[in-house]
């Protein structure tokens, strides 16, 4: 760790803070990461190996933040392992607040939006053609180089992977505002289609610059998301009536999506539309996304 | 997720039977291959290999955290020198790999078994570091690409597709790998290569008329180049011969690999020099075991019967 040089707090992470540091022989800058893993009597243990060598492997798509270096720090006698990744200047969070607030409110440019969102489609189906689900995909977890106009998946948190056919898992995982209909309802059987849904309410936060559902408890989130696309019938979603958490809701009818993001053109609404399916088996995959029309205009070549 | 050979980039269910996940493979390969093997010192491979083998057979360990940790231990080398006046660091070096081969493959190993009684002892604290080395070495890169990740691929060129034949086949091919990974000339080639290869090689032994038209659909896929095809198949003969040759049957099942067997398989005479090179190189399996009872690691595991 005398390898870098802290410079300032940049995030406060769920198992500490995350600093931003530079590499003192190269200059390089860097995102420092602690763990909660730590070494016992039998060396590193088995399941951060087996997950951080994962994570490697993943990280070596230039959509996913870059896993540089793993360090050991002696802490209270305690040997505790610091992930280094690749330092990116701001998170996606951080960029659409700076376009809603501040000196200078304005919309985010629909190239931008566009852009972000194939780079964010190429990470998930990424992520996903390696059996790995993010299930916490939010604008916190996306960073941004504004200036290359790039962004990455961050905060592939550890323990996430997962074998087909799928275990249940257990629940609270998902930031409510971007957690999927049937998470809510209490699925045991987790599939992509939870990260696409994230990926749609992300999409829509672009273009609104406010969250599409900002619910702050389970049931305020079912119904934020009912109140827009109706209330799920079981034509609709087969088996919704049978999940845990199913109750009788109010009966809405589906609103109009595209008054939901006005400044978006309708082949967005499309694609968005599709993100936002109910029934997990008929949300489109990451890797149908990159295909969709609505980045026919979207110079692919550069990605 | 337990590490699995077969599928190292953990791809899913529907992608390992697409052509996604065999094309990453593909890509994947070359960079997982050793680009410096010139640099791997013979001797300390060789001592290391042996105190893996020899572990693998003391306490009976899965052959594949076996052919796990010597793949570590071969990137390692190619990186780094061991002091030849420290021969205890190989052996420090052999046991932090196994240890981390076994949990990449979610076996559960005691380090106090890999401890020689007249060997060296380390404490928990220092097999910590040289993991800690090891895995920084290689980058924690401890999802190998290794040959085993393209004999699914490969075996479905095999007709006819029956399961019990497939099945036999890929046993087959997979003696042949764990017992050719002690021919250090193995490295020189890509694993899908070796994987074709070694699949020639069993369809020879046991399907031997299936296997010119195995042999053909193998050779017109774009992925392979017959040539090395062909010149892997003769390392690979001759170092299963020599491992069968000095009654080295570490890996528990002799395969019954012919003589002949690197000549013939491709179709082709063996009148070029480079067969002589391949067979006059390859490792000496008396040479490993008498190593190998002298081994400070001998006898280490009585607790295992
Ligand atoms: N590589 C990085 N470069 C710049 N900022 C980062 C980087 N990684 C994380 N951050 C910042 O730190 C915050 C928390 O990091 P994250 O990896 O999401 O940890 P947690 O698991 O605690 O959510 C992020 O929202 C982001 O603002
Ligand atoms: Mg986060």
């Amino acid at each position: 760790m005398e390898k870098y040089e802290k410079l300032e707090k940049v995030g406060e992470g769920t198992y500490g803070k995350v600093y931003k540091a530079q590499d003192k022989a190269t200059g390089q800058l860097v995102a420092l990461k602690k763990t909660r893993l730590e070494m016992d009597e039998e060396g590193i243990p088995p399941t951060a190996l087996r997950e951080i060598s994962l994570l490697q492997l993943l990280s070596r798509s230039i959509y996913i933040v870059r896993l540089l270096n793993v360090e050991q720090v002696e802490k209270n006698g305690k040997p505790l392992l610091y992930l280094v990744f690749e330092y990116l200047d701001t998170d996606l969070k951080k960029f659409i607040d700076s376009h809603r607030r501040g000196p200078n409110p304005r919309p985010i440019p629909s190239p931008i939006i566009q852009s972000f969102l194939y780079q964010l489609c190429k990470g998930v189906a990424h992520c996903h053609s390696h059996g790995v689900l993010h299930r916490d995909l939010k604008p916190q977890n996306l960073l941004v180089d504004k200036e290359k106009g790039i962004l990455k998946i961050a905060d592939l948190g550890l323990g996430r992977a997962f074998t087909i056919p799928l275990k249940s898992y257990t629940h609270e995982i998902v930031t409510l505002w971007y957690r999927a209909p049937e998470v809510l309802l209490g699925t045991t059987h987790y599939s992509t289609g939870v990260d696409i849904w994230s990926v749609g309410c992300i999409f829509a936060e672009m273009v609104r610059r406010q969250s599409l559902f900002p619910g702050d408890s389970e049931l305020q989130q079912l119904l934020h998301i009912f109140r827009l696309l109706g209330t799920p019938t079981e034509e609709q979603w087969p088996g919704v009536g049978s999940l845990r958490d199913w109750h009788a809701y109010p009966q809405w009818k589906p609103q109009n999506l595209a008054r939901a993001v006005p400044s978006l053109e309708p082949e967005g609404v499309d694609l968005l539309s599709k993100m936002l399916q109910y029934d997990p088996a008929n949300r489109i995959s990451a890797k149908a996304a990159m295909e969709h029309p609505y980045f026919d205009s979207l110079d692919k070549s550069q990605f | 997720m337990e590490f699995d050979l077969e599928n190292p980039l953990t791809s899913s269910e529907d992608e390992q039977h697409g052509w996604g996940s065999i094309s990453a493979l593909f890509a994947a390969e070359a960079d997982h291959m050793i680009s410096t093997v010139g640099l791997i010192d013979l001797s300390s491979r060789r001592d290391a290999v042996s105190l893996v083998l020899q572990a693998q057979f003391d306490c009976n360990l899965d052959p594949f955290v076996a052919y796990l940790a010597i793949n570590y231990i071969d990137r390692f080398l190619s990186k780094r020198k061991i002091p030849r006046e420290k021969p205890w660091i190989i052996q420090l070096l052999s046991i932090a790999c196994l240890s981390l081969a076994s949990k990449m493959r979610k076996t559960n190993l005691m380090l106090a078994d890999f401890q020689g009684k007249e060997g060296f002892i380390f404490d928990a604290q220092t097999i910590q570091r040289m993991e800690l080395l090891v895995l920084g070495t290689l980058d924690w890169r401890m999802r190998s690409v290794t040959p085993f990740s393209f004999l699914r691929f490969f075996i479905s060129f095999f007709s006819p597709a029956q399961p019990p034949l497939l099945q036999a086949l890929k046993a087959h091919a997979t003696q042949i790998l764990l017992k050719a990974q002690n021919e250090i000339k193995m490295l020189e080639f890509k694993p899908s290569v070796v994987a074709a290869s070694s699949l020639l090689s069993a369809a020879y032994e046991i399907f031997p008329i299936q296997f010119p038209a195995f042999r053909a659909a193998v050779s017109s896929c774009n992925f392979v180049d017959e040539d090395k095809l062909w010149e892997c198949s003769i390392v690979i003969g001759a170092a299963t011969v020599t491992a069968t040759d000095g009654c080295d049957d570490s890996s528990g099942m002799g395969v019954a690999s012919s003589p002949e067997t690197p000549v013939t398989v491709l179709g082709r005479q063996s009148s070029s020099s480079e067969s002589e090179t391949a067979v006059g190189s390859s490792s000496d399996g008396r040479e490993l075991k008498k190593r190998r009872t002298t081994s400070t690691l001998h006898a280490s595991c009585d607790h295992s019967g």
